[in-house]
């Protein structure tokens, strides 16, 4: 188990070197000028100069990627460019918690809500119930998160104009502020879930194990919660575990068209001004969350299939 | 500002207006005439009790660079305001202004009983966060709106484009029309109380123009100042162009005359900042920003929203708004979903597209107004086939601007015969202009050497792409031209941040740049023929991007800079405008209009021409 540990750590290690070069090398090839962009595209040959030894710019770019991984060895991701004397770790400290909520809230509610609905639609295969869950999880599951959204506000606008209780449609305001923006980020995951939960529970349900345990008078209940669900869950892991990782990094459809303060908000609008370092920041935060889950499913892989923990 | 980057430009404006022009348009009475001559020679501004109230925030225009499609737009504009040419204040002469009654007199300065109206709910379109609130750094026009509401400077422009006092209440000016003397509002205080004096102003100049505030646009404004180009440099100890003669007393001095100084004064760079502030926070010093404006920060919500508080201690009174609540919020459609189910009071002043105002328009809390904004294709004068002028006037009388304004931009642009906007001084009703004529633009075409159409080598046209009304009006101009005049043009639609660099890039090498034509956008910094002449197409100037020349529109517009007489003045703007015309230095194609979404509760606050304005901010209430 060391062993597997330390060589994932190696690997994690070279990742993330990798992902800092790419990054560093990717958004500087991008046609853009960040010191443009921060003079309002004033042309003054002077003020561009002084900007560009201000923000280290003017060096050759291996001294600028140097500089850049120095810092980051001492968690200095460096400042902003757009917003002047901001450092990245504060921009990144306050779009994290929205972020993660949002993001949280959401895998809660898919996990709550897809998991049983997968459940039923297994045991109640191909009956009505099944047809109506499957329907259903297959429209959230397909439906885009831009088209869901226009859905939803107009409805919304809709009971507001009406003077019916209506729901807010952006911003962070009240806990009510949270409902649609969680729902729509939820959506998607719900389906999938669902499905997955159905597919591999009728695929486990039809093994002979569970045949046994039926023979054996186990009741119902015991069956499907110890033998049915523990085995059904594994494929689930697999795909919970990769899209945790993306909750850090922010829902960007669904931050923007909700307007909330999260990751996903910080990173398109660096992209469209350069913010070199916060492009860098935002792309290494995904990165490192990616192999931390892949770890951390890794290891959970073996909690409930040990025969992996020993083939490991 | 450039041109090109518009985008970021106009919005700029836009929004920067809105939230000016607010201010500015206070004065009811028109304007103030006046004036008082000094022994010396040089005139003096003296006080006519006429205007009331004045306004506000601050400066007009200021060059922001703002993205705003173009269609967008309420947002603010510099004032301008055309019909007042007469009234600019040029050195030496006549000069008046209004002062008004201090709220504050005597020695004993207590602070105003603020509140009570109501808080003023107003989004601001297009970010996530402002960049800051800094006068001597914002250049975007979304910051410069909310930097506009916490600070002033000495002087301020009306809703009618015209001068009035604000720390300063009156100044002099030297017969050579180099000095400017300025008497600080002896009560002059800072939100939290404390005075403010000439000193004040004198730092606050030093280090708008200083090398450690490079992003600003400081130096690109206020260079005429003496000395600022040394001081910018880093080569003086110190701004020696700007002195105190005593606590109320600040004396400028400028390398030359300059009519248009006033008015460059009111940018965001010339507005005063508390010294106390900045040095106790450093960087972060805008998160408790007060100065001398209607407000200030109550709190700075980073990524989120603005929070405003009454000043009480604004020179002009008693501000009667709990507030000012201004979220940021990044895509304009979420804020016009905000503001229709009961979240915003106003929307659209920074942006606001016409796909969405279509859905609202009629209602009668809807605005559209056209704004001092100019859409036009600029040329790679450099590079042939495009240094012809001929081809140009053929490209030119080939683009029907009627449909294109009223069919295809569904009426939120009025059509632009020439480069100065109706309303703006120096606007020109005379002016001969290029009208649609497909004959003419064909035999055009023949005198530029060409056969037909196909002779021409196929042209590029690049612009903003993902952009609704950039992709139509290019998506246009190719048809208009393949009908007119059978030439093939192809599309360049480019990301904004890339389609700045690509401009930067023609300006600085021209001869070596891919971009031939291109969509551009340009709004008023402030309300004078020479921002929208003298810096975009006089021979080499900075925004000069696509390098048109032409030495008798560089001899027009450099004698009407420094001339002093106003008639004369705009004479000679209005040739060097008919030049620039004919020879298709620019072809403009529309002044776009603002839209607002004002909801009716709000009282005092007033959209026109420059965006949304008010008389006077101790007016303004929502209850």
């Amino acid at each position: 188990m060391r062993g597997f540990l330390l060589r994932r750590l190696g690997s994690a290690l070279f990742v993330l070197f990798s992902l800092t070069l790419l990054t560093f090398v990717i958004a500087r090839l991008a046609p853009g000028d960040p010191i443009m962009q921060m003079m309002g595209n004033r042309r003054d040959p002077v003020r561009y100069a002084a900007l560009q030894q201000q923000y280290g710019l003017d060096q050759p770019l291996p001294v600028q990627y140097l500089q850049y991984v120095g810092g980051l060895l001492h968690g200095d991701l460096g400042m902003s460019f757009q917003y002047p004397g901001r450092p990245v770790t504060t921009i990144l400290a306050a779009g994290l918690p929205v972020s993660l909520k949002l993001g949280l809230g959401a895998l809660l509610l898919s996990t709550i809500v897809g998991v049983p609905l997968g459940i039923i639609a297994a045991l109640r295969r191909n009956g009505p119930a099944d047809r109506v869950i499957t329907t259903l999880m297959l429209g959230l599951f397909s439906i885009p998160s831009f088209v869901l959204i226009g859905l939803l506000v107009w409805l919304d606008l809709t009971l507001y104009k009406a003077h019916w209780p209506s729901l807010p449609v952006a911003g962070l305001q009240q806990p009510a502020s949270w409902v649609l923006p969680i729902f729509v980020l939820a959506a998607s995951s719900m389906g999938y879930i669902a499905r997955i939960t159905r597919s591999s529970m009728i695929e486990v349900l039809g093994q002979d194990y569970i045949r046994t345990a039926r023979s054996k008078g186990l009741s119902a209940a015991v069956i499907l919660t110890r033998h049915g669900l523990r085995n059904a869950l594994l494929p689930l892991l697999t795909v919970l575990g990769p899209s945790v990782a993306f909750l850090v990094t922010g829902a960007f459809v669904v931050e923007k068209l909700f307007n909330l303060p999260g990751i996903g908000n910080t990173t398109i609008q660096s992209i469209g001004q350069r913010d070199y370092p916060v492009i860098q920041a935002t792309t290494i935060l995904l990165g490192v969350a990616v192999l931390m889950m892949n770890l951390i499913t890794d290891l959970l892989y073996s909690v409930f299939d040990p025969r992996i923990a020993r083939q490991g | 500002m450039r041109n090109g980057m518009f985008m970021r430009r106009s919005l700029a404006l836009l929004s920067g207006l809105a939230v000016l022009l607010p201010a500015l348009a206070a004065c009811g009475d028109s304007t103030p005439t006046a004036t008082t001559t000094t022994a010396g020679g040089g005139a003096t501004v003296s006080p006519t009790d006429s205007g009331i109230g004045i306004t506000a925030t601050t400066a007009p225009t200021k060059g922001v660079d703002a993205t705003l499609a173009p269609t967008t737009s309420a947002a603010t504009m510099p004032p301008t305001a055309a019909a007042q040419a007469t009234t600019l204040p040029t050195a030496g002469a006549n000069v008046t202004s209004i002062i008004e009654n201090p709220t504050l007199t005597g020695g004993a300065v207590t602070p105003n009983r603020v509140g009570g109206g109501g808080m003023l709910r107003w989004s601001n379109e297009g970010v996530q966060d402002l960049d800051t609130l800094d006068p001597a750094l914002v250049n975007a026009s979304n910051s410069v709106m909310a930097s506009g509401l916490i600070f002033d400077g000495l002087v301020r422009t009306d809703s009618k484009l015209g001068l009035q006092p604000a720390g300063a209440e009156r100044w002099d000016i030297s017969p050579d029309g180099k000095t400017y003397t300025f008497h600080i509002r002896p009560n002059l205080r800072w939100a939290n109380g404390s005075p403010v004096t000439a000193e004040d102003f004198r730092w606050s100049l030093e280090r708008a123009l200083s090398k450690d505030n490079a992003a600003g646009s400081g130096s690109y404004y206020l260079g005429n100042i003496s000395g600022a180009t040394d001081w910018n440099a880093g080569k003086t100890q110190g701004l020696s162009g700007v002195t105190v003669k005593d606590p109320q007393t600040l004396v400028i001095t400028l390398d030359k005359a300059g009519v248009y100084f006033l008015y460059q004064l009111t940018f965001t760079a010339a507005e005063v900042v508390p010294r106390k502030l900045v040095e106790q926070y450093g960087k972060n010093w805008p998160d408790h920003a007060y100065g001398t404006g209607p407000f200030q920060v109550k709190e700075w919500r980073h990524n989120e929203r603005l929070l405003l508080a009454p000043n009480p201690y604004y020179y002009r009174g008693a501000v009667q708004l709990d507030g000012i609540d201004m979220p940021f919020v990044q895509d304009p459609a979420t804020a016009f979903n905000l503001y229709r189910s009961g979240g915003l009071d106003v929307m659209g002043s920074q942006q606001f597209p016409n796909t969405l105002a279509a859905q609202v328009a009629g209602q009668p809390d809807f605005r559209q107004e056209p704004q001092f904004f100019d859409a036009y294709v600029g040329f790679n004068n450099k590079k042939s086939p495009l240094n012809n002028v001929k081809l140009r006037r053929a490209l030119a009388l080939a683009v029907d601007k009627k449909t294109l304004t009223e069919r295809v931009l569904g009426g939120g642009a009025v059509t632009a015969n020439g480069i100065l906007p109706p309303g703006l001084p120096g606007f020109n009703p005379n002016l001969k202009p290029l009208a649609f004529d497909p004959t003419a633009a064909k035999a055009a075409l023949v005198a530029a050497g060409f056969k037909d159409g196909a002779a021409v080598p196929k042209l590029t046209l690049s612009y903003t792409g993902g952009q609704a009304d950039f992709e139509k009006v290019a998506t246009t101009l190719q048809q208009m031209w393949k009908q007119n005049l059978g030439v093939s043009v192809q599309l360049q639609g480019e990301e904004q941040a890339r389609y700045n660099n690509d401009l930067t890039a023609l300006a600085n090498a021209p001869d070596k740049s891919p971009i031939e034509m291109y969509i551009s956008v340009w709004g008023a910094d402030y309300p004078d023929p020479q921002n929208f002449l003298s810096q975009q197409l006089r021979t080499d100037v900075g925004n000069n991007n696509g390098h048109y020349s032409n030495a008798q529109f560089d001899q027009l517009v450099d004698l009407a800079d420094v001339e002093r007489d106003v008639t004369k003045r705009m004479d000679g703007y209005h040739q060097a405008e008919q030049i620039a015309i004919d020879e298709v230095g620019w072809l403009p194609l529309y002044h776009s209009s603002g839209n607002l979404l004002l909801r009716g509760t709000v009282k005092g606050l007033v959209y026109t021409a420059q965006g949304l304005t008010t008389d006077d901010w101790t007016g303004v209430t929502n209850k």
